[in-house]
């Protein structure tokens, strides 16, 4: 059977160094194959090298035949004509890729007339039934800010798919939404394979590696670690990194031992929260105590960033009270956030800013290296600024920043939703060791059932 | 990315170090010579610039007179660089006087928003309403000449500028996470200021200030040369192509020294401005 993408001794060097590779692999039509690895393991490279749309610093080596032409002997121009006639992508965050001041509905008929080739009457039919079999109905005259996640993806998928290009480049798919959308899009992406394509999907979710089926190649650090079947790598895998990939999806971690909770920190009754005039929260109740881990679930809008502002006193709510426990200060409620290099001044280096810290609450600087050490952070992170440590280093320092204060309560807001799963499963496990050393209670927003239910003693369902 | 290369090792400075970039070090490079020669320069020429001589008027340059004398006789060095002293001063001082009201203003807008921010805003605007240099005019006019007219009108027309760019970079900056959770962690306004706005907002407006100085730089040579501004016989570049400017003929060496101080004194600070590049 012919080949659409076959792939030779790819590697990609920035300089001398070699970022990537040698990594080989070969694709046929109504096949899909899976790229997993931690991030940074180089799966987008792969992506960028196929298309041609490496950065002009990094150089790549090897062999690429797509659809029976070596890339090699084509110019960027030739390469560029082949972008959704041949190759099309499915964007990470797709609502930062579609345009934002062209709704839905000529976003999509825009690729069908002039990417396929369509008159616009047949455009506009082939647009109406996109958008009806990808269940986006109504959705048709939205601008992408007024889109949900899901819908946004769904928006993407068909505005890429349209062009009729065989071969279909996902990058993190799934990156950013919840559960139930998340189903969605790998079913779409399922689609691909079982009508005729060629699917590569670039994951670090074990879950949809398994779903999509194929191919698995498995890298880490640029090295290829395991290729074969998704049959065979995900159930008896070789390495012992592939083994450490697959338990750490949360489906896999230990339930966590119930414990007797302490006295109680914090108390909301009957919560009514809004945000820019729209009701999101009602009648919403909460007991908390010391040492309790509670998860925090729900569909994406339904409120629970808004609730955790809530709780951390910083809006104030509609109707309904939040109390703290009388001996707590305003500083014992912390807050973690989703994208830790956001929370933290971006210019100024760590130790300053956990130096600062320590010195507003009396804490010792030994007290504080020690988190730090508990945490497994290596001190000369601490040189840098944010931007140049990894996010989960900066995730596991943003909890040591915390723990600096003293805190009684911690809120953390999706705090691994955009790490891979192994970092995921140790920071999860290092914030659920230290609250508990301190008989700290922890608010946990998650998107994911399978932490929401391994990881908390309690679990808190918005809908 | 553990191997970022702009990375600050070992050090506790929490100000963003700035890039500098060959045409802003050329920029940088002139503008410490003019000042050089602006501050010493009078003192080591040691030449009066008021000093006429009416049987040396109009020469080229000299032992006596390195770049030689105007129509009077007068020693064109030292004028220049008694110009220089003038513009180059006036231009610090209105930085100075504009870029602080104008930089806290803008934090304090930014800061508590609500109505203090349309307040300010509505005066920032009713001050951008008026042309720049109207404003130095009508002061002229109360006080024809005065150098003080002068400062206060640049100083008053610069101000805007400084407010406008603190107050719309300190709106972004104070919305951030990061300013939210350094609250949360107890940072006072002071912290919150040190860490996030300074290092956010200073490479910026040090950029704002060179553009400031050049254009009352700029104003003053323009009201010298239309005689609205210093008044001869103080030796300014305007007063000084206005003076020069019948001669252009005879001398024409002359009257380009003011001109090529000007422009060189502009493109100096224009340099040492564009060339930041955050790392």
């Amino acid at each position: 059977m012919s080949q659409s993408i076959k792939v030779e001794d790819l590697s990609v060097f920035a300089g001398n160094t070699r970022l990537l590779g040698p990594v080989s692999f070969a694709v046929s039509p109504e096949a899909s194959l899976v790229i997993m690895g931690e991030t940074g393991a180089g799966k987008s490279l792969i992506a960028q090298a196929i298309l041609g749309t490496l950065p002009a610093s990094l150089r790549a080596d090897g062999q690429i035949v797509v659809n029976g032409r070596d890339l090699n002997t084509l110019t960027p121009v030739e390469r560029a004509a082949m972008w959704g006639h041949e190759l099309a992508t499915l964007p990470q965050e797709p609502w930062r890729a579609l345009d934002p001041l062209m709704r839905a509905f000529p976003q999509v008929s825009e690729t069908f007339r002039h990417v396929a080739n369509m008159s616009a009457a047949q455009a506009r039919r082939a647009t109406e039934y996109a958008f009806e079999t990808l269940d986006l109905t109504g959705a048709e005259w939205r601008l992408p800010g007024a889109l949900s996640g899901g819908m946004a993806q769904r928006v993407a998928f068909a505005a890429t798919t349209a062009g009729n290009a065989p071969i279909l480049l996902a990058d993190e798919p799934t990156k950013g939404l919840d559960a139930e959308r998340h189903d969605k899009v790998v079913s779409l992406l399922a689609e691909v394979p079982a009508s005729g394509g060629t699917l590569l999907t670039i994951t670090h979710e074990v879950s949809v590696a398994r779903r999509l089926g194929g191919q698995v190649i498995v890298l880490r650090n640029g090295q290829l670690v395991e290729q074969g079947d998704a049959e065979t790598v995900l159930t008896t895998p070789a390495s012992p990194y592939t083994q450490d990939l697959l338990n750490a999806a949360p489906q896999n971690w230990p339930r966590s031992k119930p414990h007797t909770a302490g006295e109680v920190v914090l108390t909301a009754r009957d919560l009514t929260l809004a945000r820019n005039g729209s009701p999101l929260v009602s009648g919403f109740d909460l007991t908390l105590r010391a040492g309790e881990r509670v998860a925090l679930t729900g569909p994406s809008g339904v409120g629970k960033t808004t609730l955790l502002d809530a709780l951390a006193g910083l809006l104030s709510p509609v109707r309904g009270t939040v109390k703290r426990a009388p001996s707590l200060s305003r500083t014992t409620v912390q807050k973690l956030y989703q994208d830790p290099p956001a929370a933290f001044p971006p210019r100024v280096p760590l130790r300053l800013t956990l130096q600062d810290v320590a010195r507003l609450h009396g804490t010792d600087w030994d007290r504080v290296e020690l988190y730090l050490e508990d945490l497994g952070v290596h001190p000369s992170l601490l040189e840098r600024r944010p931007d140049a440590v990894s996010g989960g280093e900066l995730q596991r320092i943003s909890i040591a920043r915390a723990m600096t204060v003293g805190p009684r309560i911690l809120l953390a807001d999706e705090p691994t939703s955009r790490l891979d799963p192994i970092t995921q499963r140790d920071t999860l496990a290092m914030l659920a060791r230290v609250a508990a050393k301190e008989d700290i209670a922890v608010v946990l927003v998650t998107h994911d059932p399978c932490i929401a239910s391994n990881w908390a003693d309690r679990l808190i369902e918005l809908a | 990315m553990t191997n970022h290369p702009d990375m600050i090792m070992g050090t506790s400075q929490p100000v963003a170090r700035v890039r500098l970039s060959p045409s802003r070090m050329l920029g940088l490079g002139l503008m410490a010579l003019l000042a050089i020669a602006a501050i010493g320069g009078p003192a080591l020429i040691g030449g009066d610039p008021a000093k006429q001589s009416l049987l040396h008027t109009l020469e080229g340059p000299s032992p006596a007179h390195p770049l030689g004398t105007d129509n009077l006789g007068r020693d064109m060095a030292s004028r220049l660089l008694s110009g220089a002293q003038l513009s180059l001063s006036l231009a610090f001082l209105s930085v100075i006087t504009a870029g602080l009201p104008g930089t806290v203003l803008g934090v304090a807008a930014a800061w508590f928003g609500g109505w203090p921010d349309r307040v300010l805003g509505a005066f920032a605007d009713a001050v951008l309403a008026l042309p720049g240099l109207l404003l130095v005019l009508m002061l002229a006019a109360i006080s024809p000449g005065s150098w003080w007219a002068l400062y206060a009108g640049i100083s008053l027309t610069l101000w805007v500028e400084y407010f406008r760019y603190t107050r719309q970079r300190a709106r972004i900056v104070l919305a951030e996470p990061a300013v939210e959770a350094s609250r949360l962690l107890g940072l006072g306004p002071w912290l919150l200021i040190r860490r996030h706005l300074i290092p956010e907002i200073g490479p910026g407006l040090l950029t704002v200030a060179a553009f400031g100085a050049a254009t009352a730089v700029t104003a003053v040579a323009a009201l010298g040369f239309v005689s609205v501004g210093i008044r001869p016989p103080t030796a300014e570049w305007g007063v000084m192509m206005t003076e020069l400017l019948p001669y252009w003929r005879e001398a024409p060496f002359l009257i380009l020294q003011p001109v090529a101080c000007l422009v060189l004194t502009v493109l100096a600070l224009h340099l040492s401005a564009g060339g930041a590049r955050r790392p």
